[in-house]
Protein backbone atom coordinates (compact mmCIF):
# COMPACT_ATOMS: atom_id res chain seq x y z
CA UNK A 1 0.00 0.00 0.00
CA UNK A 2 2.37 2.35 0.53
CA UNK A 3 4.76 1.84 -2.33
CA UNK A 4 1.61 1.92 -3.81
CA UNK A 5 0.97 5.49 -2.57
CA UNK A 6 4.32 6.77 -3.34
CA UNK A 7 4.72 5.91 -7.05
CA UNK A 8 2.57 8.29 -8.44
CA UNK A 9 4.43 11.03 -5.85
CA UNK A 10 7.98 9.57 -7.18
CA UNK A 11 6.43 9.64 -11.10
CA UNK A 12 5.35 13.51 -10.29
CA UNK A 13 9.05 14.00 -9.02
CA UNK A 14 10.31 12.16 -11.92
CA UNK A 15 8.44 14.24 -14.40
CA UNK A 16 9.63 17.49 -13.47
CA UNK A 17 13.05 16.90 -13.01
CA UNK A 18 12.85 15.52 -16.26
CA UNK A 19 11.39 17.86 -17.57
CA UNK A 20 14.10 20.78 -16.14
CA UNK A 21 17.23 18.08 -17.18
CA UNK A 22 15.39 18.30 -20.85
CA UNK A 23 15.40 22.26 -21.02
CA UNK A 24 18.75 22.20 -20.57
CA UNK A 25 20.26 20.04 -22.26
CA UNK A 26 18.15 21.90 -24.86
CA UNK A 27 19.55 24.93 -24.04
CA UNK A 28 23.05 23.55 -24.22
CA UNK A 29 22.14 22.03 -27.67
CA UNK A 30 21.12 25.48 -29.06
CA UNK A 31 24.54 27.03 -27.78
CA UNK A 32 26.53 24.42 -29.01
CA UNK A 33 25.22 24.77 -32.50
CA UNK A 34 26.17 28.54 -32.27
CA UNK A 35 29.52 27.67 -30.95
CA UNK A 36 28.71 29.69 -27.84
CA UNK A 37 29.12 27.15 -25.21
CA UNK A 38 30.98 29.81 -22.72
CA UNK A 39 27.83 31.68 -22.73
CA UNK A 40 25.75 29.10 -22.11
CA UNK A 41 28.03 28.19 -19.05
CA UNK A 42 27.84 31.55 -17.92
CA UNK A 43 24.27 32.47 -17.99
CA UNK A 44 23.51 28.97 -16.71
CA UNK A 45 25.97 29.80 -13.65
CA UNK A 46 24.85 32.82 -13.17
CA UNK A 47 20.76 32.05 -13.58
CA UNK A 48 21.37 29.20 -11.12
CA UNK A 49 23.05 31.10 -8.49
CA UNK A 50 20.34 33.89 -8.78
CA UNK A 51 18.09 31.31 -8.40
CA UNK A 52 19.44 29.48 -5.30
CA UNK A 53 19.61 32.64 -3.12
CA UNK A 54 16.04 33.39 -3.82
CA UNK A 55 15.47 29.46 -2.83
CA UNK A 56 16.96 29.87 0.21
CA UNK A 57 15.28 33.05 1.10
CA UNK A 58 12.17 31.66 0.42
CA UNK A 59 12.84 28.46 2.45
CA UNK A 60 13.91 29.86 5.30
CA UNK A 61 11.02 31.95 5.36
CA UNK A 62 8.47 29.34 5.11
CA UNK A 63 10.48 26.72 6.93
CA UNK A 64 10.21 24.24 4.51
CA UNK A 65 12.33 23.34 1.07
CA UNK A 66 10.87 25.16 -2.09
CA UNK A 67 9.13 23.19 -4.44
CA UNK A 68 10.57 21.58 -7.81
CA UNK A 69 13.69 22.92 -7.06
CA UNK A 70 15.45 21.57 -10.41
CA UNK A 71 12.77 24.32 -11.87
CA UNK A 72 14.27 27.44 -9.77
CA UNK A 73 17.61 27.05 -11.75
CA UNK A 74 16.25 26.49 -15.19
CA UNK A 75 13.84 29.34 -15.09
CA UNK A 76 17.04 31.60 -13.66
CA UNK A 77 18.74 30.41 -16.81
CA UNK A 78 16.25 31.46 -18.89
CA UNK A 79 16.41 35.03 -17.51
CA UNK A 80 19.82 35.50 -17.84
CA UNK A 81 19.88 34.18 -21.49
CA UNK A 82 16.57 36.19 -22.59
CA UNK A 83 18.77 38.37 -24.64
CA UNK A 84 20.34 35.67 -26.88
CA UNK A 85 16.52 34.77 -27.21
CA UNK A 86 16.39 38.60 -28.64
CA UNK A 87 19.41 37.67 -30.97
CA UNK A 88 18.07 35.11 -32.54
CA UNK A 89 15.10 36.99 -33.41
CA UNK A 90 17.59 39.71 -34.94
CA UNK A 91 18.29 41.93 -32.16
CA UNK A 92 21.59 42.61 -31.17
CA UNK A 93 22.93 42.69 -27.53
CA UNK A 94 23.06 46.24 -26.04
CA UNK A 95 24.03 47.61 -22.35
CA UNK A 96 21.07 47.75 -20.76
CA UNK A 97 20.30 44.06 -21.41
CA UNK A 98 22.52 43.67 -18.13
CA UNK A 99 19.31 43.79 -16.43
CA UNK A 100 18.67 40.27 -17.46
CA UNK A 101 20.76 39.06 -14.50
CA UNK A 102 24.00 41.06 -15.88
CA UNK A 103 23.55 39.26 -19.65
CA UNK A 104 26.76 41.12 -20.96
CA UNK A 105 28.59 42.38 -17.75
CA UNK A 106 28.64 38.74 -16.70
CA UNK A 107 31.08 37.24 -19.03
CA UNK A 108 33.93 39.90 -18.00
CA UNK A 109 34.49 38.75 -14.32
CA UNK A 110 37.64 38.48 -13.35
CA UNK A 111 38.12 34.53 -13.50
CA UNK A 112 35.25 33.91 -16.13
CA UNK A 113 33.14 31.00 -15.70
CA UNK A 114 35.15 29.53 -12.90
CA UNK A 115 34.45 32.55 -11.20
CA UNK A 116 30.45 31.82 -11.84
CA UNK A 117 30.89 28.77 -11.08
CA UNK A 118 32.24 29.20 -7.16
CA UNK A 119 29.47 31.36 -7.20
CA UNK A 120 27.22 28.76 -7.85
CA UNK A 121 28.26 26.69 -5.42
CA UNK A 122 28.50 28.96 -2.95
CA UNK A 123 25.05 29.82 -3.08
CA UNK A 124 23.80 25.88 -3.53
CA UNK A 125 25.95 25.82 -0.50
CA UNK A 126 23.52 28.30 1.57
CA UNK A 127 20.53 26.44 0.02
CA UNK A 128 21.29 23.17 1.35
CA UNK A 129 22.65 25.25 4.69
CA UNK A 130 19.08 26.36 5.18
CA UNK A 131 17.64 23.02 4.19
CA UNK A 132 19.74 21.83 7.13
CA UNK A 133 17.81 24.09 9.60
CA UNK A 134 14.21 23.77 7.99
CA UNK A 135 11.83 20.81 8.32
CA UNK A 136 11.52 18.64 5.23
CA UNK A 137 7.70 18.16 5.70
CA UNK B 1 16.07 31.96 15.59
CA UNK B 2 13.85 28.21 16.33
CA UNK B 3 16.03 25.33 17.05
CA UNK B 4 15.33 22.32 14.40
CA UNK B 5 13.97 19.20 15.76
CA UNK B 6 13.68 16.64 13.66
CA UNK B 7 10.45 14.64 14.46
CA UNK B 8 11.28 11.19 14.26
CA UNK B 9 8.96 10.00 11.79
CA UNK B 10 9.77 13.07 9.32
CA UNK B 11 13.47 13.64 10.10
CA UNK B 12 14.94 16.25 7.99
CA UNK B 13 17.26 15.94 5.44
CA UNK B 14 21.17 14.80 6.74
CA UNK B 15 24.46 16.57 7.00
CA UNK B 16 25.85 13.56 4.95
CA UNK B 17 22.73 13.59 1.94
CA UNK B 18 23.74 17.63 1.65
CA UNK B 19 27.08 17.81 1.55
CA UNK B 20 26.68 14.39 -1.54
CA UNK B 21 24.49 16.47 -3.10
CA UNK B 22 26.71 19.86 -3.22
CA UNK B 23 29.76 17.49 -4.24
CA UNK B 24 28.15 15.94 -6.90
CA UNK B 25 26.85 19.40 -8.14
CA UNK B 26 30.78 20.56 -7.80
CA UNK B 27 31.88 17.74 -10.11
CA UNK B 28 29.32 18.51 -12.78
CA UNK B 29 30.25 22.00 -12.68
CA UNK B 30 33.73 20.91 -13.81
CA UNK B 31 33.01 18.52 -16.18
CA UNK B 32 30.98 21.57 -17.56
CA UNK B 33 33.89 23.60 -17.46
CA UNK B 34 35.67 20.76 -18.98
CA UNK B 35 33.63 20.47 -21.70
CA UNK B 36 33.55 24.11 -23.06
CA UNK B 37 37.79 24.06 -22.45
CA UNK B 38 37.71 20.97 -24.75
CA UNK B 39 35.72 22.30 -27.45
CA UNK B 40 37.60 25.42 -28.10
CA UNK B 41 39.75 25.90 -31.43
CA UNK B 42 43.48 27.11 -32.41
CA UNK B 43 41.54 30.19 -34.01
CA UNK B 44 39.23 30.56 -31.34
CA UNK B 45 39.92 34.03 -29.12
CA UNK B 46 42.26 33.16 -25.87
CA UNK B 47 39.46 35.16 -23.70
CA UNK B 48 36.17 33.73 -24.76
CA UNK B 49 34.16 36.49 -23.26
CA UNK B 50 35.48 38.86 -26.45
CA UNK B 51 34.81 36.21 -29.45
CA UNK B 52 31.21 37.35 -30.47
CA UNK B 53 30.26 39.54 -27.79
CA UNK B 54 27.00 40.68 -30.06
CA UNK B 55 27.34 43.89 -28.78
CA UNK B 56 28.63 47.44 -30.69
CA UNK B 57 31.69 49.42 -28.84
CA UNK B 58 32.93 46.66 -26.84
CA UNK B 59 35.95 47.83 -25.10
CA UNK B 60 38.17 50.63 -27.08
CA UNK B 61 35.59 50.89 -29.50
CA UNK B 62 34.41 52.96 -31.75
CA UNK B 63 37.85 54.18 -33.12
CA UNK B 64 38.50 54.79 -37.14
CA UNK B 65 38.89 52.05 -39.45
CA UNK B 66 41.55 52.34 -41.88
CA UNK B 67 41.48 51.66 -45.54
CA UNK B 68 41.42 48.49 -47.03
CA UNK B 69 42.21 49.39 -50.48
CA UNK B 70 41.96 52.02 -51.99
CA UNK B 71 38.44 52.91 -51.68
CA UNK B 72 37.08 50.69 -49.10
CA UNK B 73 35.62 51.44 -46.07
CA UNK B 74 34.25 54.31 -48.27
CA UNK B 75 31.97 57.12 -46.00
CA UNK B 76 28.34 56.78 -46.17
CA UNK B 77 27.83 53.22 -46.39
CA UNK B 78 28.79 50.07 -43.89
CA UNK B 79 31.55 47.76 -44.80
CA UNK B 80 32.67 44.29 -43.44
CA UNK B 81 35.79 43.25 -42.94
CA UNK B 82 36.23 39.48 -43.17
CA UNK B 83 39.99 38.46 -41.98
CA UNK B 84 40.22 34.87 -43.28
CA UNK B 85 43.38 32.17 -43.83
CA UNK B 86 44.08 31.23 -46.86
CA UNK B 87 42.88 27.10 -46.58
CA UNK B 88 39.38 28.67 -45.46
CA UNK B 89 39.51 31.31 -48.22
CA UNK B 90 36.69 28.96 -50.68
CA UNK B 91 34.56 28.51 -48.00
CA UNK B 92 34.06 32.46 -47.04
CA UNK B 93 33.71 33.25 -50.47
CA UNK B 94 31.01 30.21 -51.29
CA UNK B 95 29.25 31.27 -48.30
CA UNK B 96 29.15 35.25 -48.69
CA UNK B 97 26.98 34.94 -52.31
CA UNK B 98 24.09 33.12 -49.96
CA UNK B 99 23.49 36.44 -47.73
CA UNK B 100 22.18 40.24 -47.71
CA UNK B 101 25.51 41.04 -46.33
CA UNK B 102 26.84 42.25 -50.24
CA UNK B 103 23.92 44.12 -50.70
CA UNK B 104 23.64 45.77 -47.26
CA UNK B 105 27.28 47.25 -46.93
CA UNK B 106 30.61 46.88 -48.44
CA UNK B 107 32.27 43.36 -48.30
CA UNK B 108 36.06 43.17 -48.12
CA UNK B 109 37.71 40.13 -47.05
CA UNK B 110 41.68 40.32 -46.10
CA UNK B 111 43.78 36.83 -46.35
CA UNK B 112 47.54 36.29 -45.59
CA UNK B 113 47.77 34.14 -48.48
CA UNK B 114 47.31 34.61 -52.16
CA UNK B 115 44.57 36.37 -53.45
CA UNK B 116 41.66 34.35 -55.31
CA UNK B 117 38.22 35.11 -57.06
CA UNK B 118 35.85 35.28 -54.49
CA UNK B 119 32.08 36.03 -56.23
CA UNK B 120 32.63 39.68 -57.01
CA UNK B 121 33.81 40.37 -52.96
CA UNK B 122 36.92 42.24 -53.22
CA UNK B 123 40.39 40.35 -52.00
CA UNK B 124 43.21 41.81 -50.17
CA UNK B 125 46.26 40.43 -49.60
CA UNK B 126 48.14 40.78 -46.38
CA UNK B 127 50.85 38.50 -45.77
CA UNK B 128 52.02 40.12 -42.25
CA UNK B 129 48.63 40.68 -41.07
CA UNK B 130 48.79 44.35 -40.71
CA UNK B 131 45.73 45.40 -41.20
CA UNK B 132 44.39 42.81 -38.52
CA UNK B 133 46.93 44.81 -36.71
CA UNK B 134 45.40 47.52 -37.74
CA UNK B 135 41.56 46.97 -37.12
CA UNK B 136 42.55 45.79 -33.19
CA UNK B 137 42.21 42.47 -34.09
CA UNK B 138 42.72 39.59 -31.61
CA UNK B 139 45.43 37.13 -31.53
CA UNK B 140 44.10 33.34 -31.64
CA UNK B 141 45.01 30.84 -29.40
CA UNK B 142 47.21 29.55 -32.10
CA UNK B 143 49.11 32.56 -32.52
CA UNK B 144 48.82 32.51 -36.17
CA UNK B 145 46.50 35.24 -38.03
CA UNK B 146 43.12 36.10 -37.29
CA UNK B 147 39.94 34.75 -38.25
CA UNK B 148 36.66 36.98 -37.89
CA UNK B 149 35.54 40.00 -39.01
CA UNK B 150 35.04 43.87 -38.26
CA UNK B 151 32.14 46.20 -38.48
CA UNK B 152 32.78 49.58 -39.62
CA UNK B 153 29.91 52.04 -39.78
CA UNK B 154 28.88 54.83 -42.11
CA UNK B 155 30.83 57.35 -40.40
CA UNK B 156 34.01 55.27 -40.98
CA UNK B 157 34.17 53.50 -37.54
CA UNK B 158 34.95 50.36 -36.43
CA UNK B 159 32.03 49.41 -34.13
CA UNK B 160 32.41 45.65 -33.74
CA UNK B 161 35.31 43.01 -34.09
CA UNK B 162 35.72 39.58 -33.31
CA UNK B 163 37.28 36.58 -33.66
CA UNK B 164 34.51 34.07 -35.48
CA UNK B 165 36.40 30.53 -36.83
CA UNK B 166 32.86 29.24 -37.73
CA UNK B 167 31.23 29.93 -41.10
CA UNK B 168 28.15 29.48 -40.05
CA UNK B 169 27.68 32.73 -37.45
CA UNK B 170 27.30 34.78 -40.94
CA UNK B 171 23.76 35.60 -39.46
CA UNK B 172 25.15 37.18 -36.43
CA UNK B 173 26.82 39.55 -38.84
CA UNK B 174 23.63 40.54 -40.33
CA UNK B 175 22.36 41.06 -37.12
CA UNK B 176 25.33 43.04 -36.10
CA UNK B 177 24.91 45.53 -39.08
CA UNK B 178 21.09 45.89 -38.02
CA UNK B 179 21.98 47.33 -34.68
CA UNK B 180 24.36 49.99 -36.45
Amino acid sequence: MTAQRSLPAGLRLCLWCVAAIVVEIGLYLSYRGHDARFHYVTHLFVGASAAMVIMALVAWRRRRPVAYPLVWPVLGHLVAMFPDFLFSAGIAHYWWMDVFLGHLSTHFVPGRNVTWAVVFLGALGAYLAVLARVDVN
Amino acid sequence: MRAHIPRPDHPGPSWRGLVAVWLVAAAACAVLLGVVQAFRGPADDPDPAYERPGVLDLGMLPAPAPMVTARLPRPGRPAVVFFERPGRLAALCGALPGTELTTSAEVVVVTTGPTAGCGGVPVVADPLARIAKAYGMRIPIDGGPPVGYAVVDRSGLIRYRTLAPELSELYEVSVILGAL
